[in-house]
């Protein structure tokens, strides 16, 4: 019994007499485990395969030393795909913890609401419809500000009320992706590999302009989450309890809701809408936590090993032969999604 | 009243009053050109029927809304000049339905009431241990610190939101109506805690729907109706059969409560010839 309760209370980090920020075991423990599982991942990204770089290898081609087709490998084929992948898991991951905190509900996702459709409907256009008249990820981004804009209005509440937010999301969503398949359609008659990337989302021949985008993307709006973190934790507790800790609830919603959807317009416009990332990670990232706050970083770091270890199983499943990576994060999220029907219907919510 | 008068203008200084203050939600107001002085080291008790505008009041003290005239002020300097979290330093809120956090423990819960003494850079201070520590003491969850919040009973539930509002450190306590989902064991021992923390010289207000429990526990009673205090004072004073009459539309007798002497309402039968209550009494006689 002690044991345990001296295991629940939180050592110090002190810098000074300036900075004293709790820290807890477990969340450590939590997130060393989830980095060395990523660093697994990504090891086995570069070297598994017929084109894979032979693990005794890695080390030297990782510090400049790589020849031949291991340069090619490393610095123009897997390089840059895992480096956007780690980047756009964490973006999504972060994206739908700043989201779920907001609507109070796992539902209440970038993925499932529109912000990812929209975002993949802006840059649909304008990749597509009116090449070169606005970057993608600005088309992104304006696409998935719209999709919002139509959300917020369409519940007449704002966010407040999860149960509207989730039909009024799941129209808009559905409008958006009607839209980028016509979109698709009208430009791309024969070719259904677009229609994939740009439907599903896919991470297949992505260069280092992609990771630069999405890594810039991260050093913005990381730094800017984090000095929201604690107030976003006050609103999860209700706006009036929030208020009245003295943590503005309208306030924290408006900030919360512009970083995840600048951060769900960077993931689309490096790889396009890809599903349930945002979804399952902060809430895996809730369940390795137990509550103890800050499982936005956690939530980010389980984003970047989902996407990961799904697109390690895009390009290495025997079956797969080119899937989008997008399906694969469909399916683990549709799995997700039954194991939360079963937990509601268990506690007798359902 | 003259006694309650008297406390009043005493404590006008320290402490929350409101100034002629009206509230709307965008619609006709809810609270209309209010005025009234929060006693200070008070147990003040507010009832009235439903939307008389009580806990719209509550919240307004507790800056969740904001008059649309008059002003609040707390410690004689106007509420909305406070920087938000020093106000939560003096005032704190325990709303009618907060979200307790997914995954959450007790522990974790009460620390949260900790966010006004907080800085982005100082998110421990070894005054956080000691506020945890006398809160959870206080509402007796020492042995149930690591216990999920979701796992809690509805008593058990309340008594650590009250816990965390506690491990916040305030002057002033606003409840809004704390006892509305407990069952009736549970309301009386919430009430009690009540009790000993204005002992201990706490300035609590609670927005309570039973009169009764309002009469045997506030030392300021306050009766609102339409958006305006119809009357207030000692519980002894205020509370008659007149009042309850024209406020709650219920004809009474006013008891004294024979364990406290506290004015104690009991209504007549609204059926005073009908079939039901005497169709009752006779079956219970004839079991006896």
């Amino acid at each position: 019994m002690t044991a345990t309760a001296e295991r629940a209370r939180p050592g110090v980090l002190r810098i000074g007499r300036v900075v004293a920020l709790p820290v807890h075991r477990g969340y450590l423990l939590a997130a060393l485990a989830v980095v060395v599982l990523l660093l697994g991942a990504s090891v086995a990204t570069l070297t598994l395969g017929r084109l894979g770089i032979p693990l005794g290898e890695l080390p030297g081609a990782l510090v400049g030393g790589a020849e031949g087709s291991d340069a090619f490998v490393l610095e123009r084929l897997r390089g840059p795909r895992l480096v956007v992948a780690i980047g756009t898991g964490a973006a999504l991951g972060l994206s739908g913890a700043l989201f779920q905190s907001v609507t109070r509900n796992p539902l209440g996702s970038p993925d499932v609401i529109g912000l990812g459709a929209g975002a993949g409907a802006g840059a649909a256009v304008f990749a597509l419809l009116l090449p070169g008249t606005l970057p993608v990820w600005l088309g992104a981004l304006a696409g998935a500000a719209l999709a919002m804009g139509l959300v917020y209005f369409a519940t007449g509440t704002g966010f407040r009320n999860p149960g509207r937010l989730i039909v009024a999301g799941l129209g808009v969503a559905a409008m958006a992706f009607a839209f980028t398949e016509y979109v698709v359609y009208v430009m791309e008659r024969d070719r259904a590999s677009v229609l994939m990337a740009y439907v599903n989302g896919s991470l297949s021949a992505r260069d280092w302009d992609h990771a630069a985008t999405i890594w810039l993307v991260l050093a913005v709006v990381v730094p800017l989450a984090a000095l929201l973190g604690r107030r976003l934790d006050a609103s999860e507790m209700g706006d009036e309890l929030a208020a009245g800790l003295g943590a503005d609830p309208t306030r924290t919603r408006v900030f919360a809701v512009t970083l995840s959807v600048v951060l769900s317009a960077g993931a689309v416009s490096v790889a396009g809408p890809i599903a349930f990332v945002a979804l399952t990670a902060p809430q895996i990232a809730r369940r390795l936590t137990g509550g103890t706050g800050a499982h936005q970083a956690l939530a980010a770091l389980v984003g970047a090993l989902l996407l990961v270890l799904a697109d390690l199983a895009a390009q290495q499943a025997p079956w797969s032969d080119g899937l989008p990576v997008g399906i694969y994060t469909m399916a683990i999220g549709g799995v997700y999604l039954g194991y939360l029907l079963v937990r509601e219907w268990r506690r007798g919510r359902l | 009243m003259e006694k309650g008068t008297a406390l009043t203008i005493q404590a006008d200084e320290r402490g929350l009053s409101a100034r002629e203050v009206t509230i709307s939600y965008g619609g006709d107001p809810i609270v209309r050109e209010l005025s009234i002085d929060i006693p200070h080291g008070g147990l003040t008790m507010i009832i009235g029927p439903n939307g008389c505008g009580k806990s719209t009041l509550v919240k307004a003290f507790a800056r969740v809304l904001k008059p649309v005239g008059g002003r609040i002020l707390l410690h004689g300097r106007d509420l909305g000049g406070y920087r938000a979290k020093e106000a939560a330093r003096q005032v704190a809120l325990l709303p009618q339905s907060p979200v307790a956090p997914d995954g959450i423990t007790v522990r974790g819960l009460v620390r949260r009431g900790r966010y006004p003494h907080h800085t982005l850079l100082r998110q421990w201070s070894p005054a956080d241990d000691a506020a945890i520590a006398f809160a959870l003491e206080r509402t007796g969850l020492v042995e149930l610190a690591d216990a999920q919040a979701s796992e809690l009973s509805g008593g058990q539930r309340q008594r650590a939101w009250i816990a965390m509002v506690l491990a916040q450190e305030t002057e002033l306590l606003l409840l809004d109506e704390p006892t509305t989902f407990l069952d009736i064991a549970h309301q009386y021992e919430l009430l009690e805690l009540c009790g000993e923390l204005h002992r201990e010289g706490r300035t609590i207000v609670a927005v309570l729907h039973d009169l009764n429990q309002a009469a045997r526990f506030a030392s300021h009673l306050v009766v609102m109706n339409e958006g305006r205090v119809v009357a207030q004072g000692p519980p002894d004073e205020v509370l008659t059969a007149e009042l309850v009459a024209e406020v709650f539309g219920l004809p009474c007798d006013i008891v004294p409560d024979p364990r406290t002497g506290t004015p104690m309402v009991v209504p007549h039968a609204r059926h005073p010839a009908g079939e039901h209550a005497p169709a009752g009494r006779a079956q219970v006689a004839d079991r006896a």
